[in-house]
């Protein structure tokens, strides 16, 4: 599954540890999910929609 | 924008500070250990003395290990548990098998009796196995806890791939016979391998 956390996080201005604070996880997560190694599970997917403030689907597309 | 915690990542920590360094200790210490013993050049009693002092590094792997977690800006409270246990298992367990090969040395035992002496080093490694059970319920870090289970995965991969060869190849007697408590060791290397592996997969992908 393809994802735009990298975008989203860089029109922040968050570093991948600003982001992993937020969502409460390691800064390893965050990168594993970044770069598509790790898909989120829905609970974890739900709390990066809404540290955004987007919806899922604008965050996570369909390969 | 990189943080107070993203900076002190990078800062790399003397030759010491690494949890690798002790690790590769251990091993080197285990395994000079090991060539004295066979080689007849230490008894069994300073043998059991010096891998009580080899495992005393545990002590500042683990710390050094915390440390960098610290230094990345997430300490896993599941991950200081396990190894506060493991610590305490792993200390069990040289004090359990010096025990026990001691007084078998030494002492007549009955069948019962050593039964009970057997069971001096194989409780503390039931401990190892139930902290490494633990540590994956405990995990809150769903990546994290995923990453443990297929290190898991990947050391019992091993060992049903190892055993398999090595138990048929002792069938038709090309090779010796191993005792069954290799299966645990074997198959927490391959753990540890694996999670250098994806650890370091991980590692490469990451931001600077």
């Amino acid at each position: 599954m393809n994802n735009r956390l990298r975008v989203l996080r860089a029109e922040r201005k968050w570093s991948q540890q600003d982001l992993a604070e937020r969502l409460e996880v390691s800064r390893q997560s965050v990168n594993a999910i970044e770069t598509g190694r790790y898909d989120p599970s829905l609970p974890l997917a739900f709390k990066i929609a809404e540290v955004f403030d987007l919806a899922i689907e604008e965050i996570f597309l369909r390969d | 924008m990189r943080g107070v915690s993203e900076r002190a990542a990078d800062a790399k920590p003397g030759i010491w500070g690494r949890p690798g360094t002790w690790a590769g200790s251990i091993f080197a210490s285990f395994a000079l250990i090991a060539g004295l013993r066979m080689s007849d050049a230490i008894d069994a009693t300073t043998g059991f003395i010096l891998m009580v002092l080899a495992m005393v590094q545990l002590v500042p792997m683990v710390k050094a290990a915390v440390a960098r977690q610290r230094a990345q800006g997430y300490v896993s409270p599941a991950i200081e548990r396990y190894n506060k246990r493991f610590l305490f298992a792993s200390f069990g367990y040289v004090l359990g098998l010096g025990l026990a090969v001691t007084i078998n040395d030494r002492v007549e035992l009955g069948q019962g009796e050593t039964v009970l002496i057997a069971l001096l080093p194989i409780i503390p490694i039931f401990a190892m196995i139930w902290t490494m059970a633990r540590y994956i319920v405990e995990e809150q870090d769903e990546f994290l806890r995923h990453r443990a289970i297929m290190a898991s995965l990947f050391g019992l991969g091993a060992v049903l791939a190892l055993g398999t060869f090595w138990g048929f190849l002792e069938t038709f007697e090309v090779v010796p016979h191993i005792w069954a408590w290799w299966v645990f060791p074997v198959w927490a290397i391959g753990m540890g391998l694996a999670q250098c592996w994806l650890s370091f997969r991980n590692r490469m992908g990451a931001e600077e």
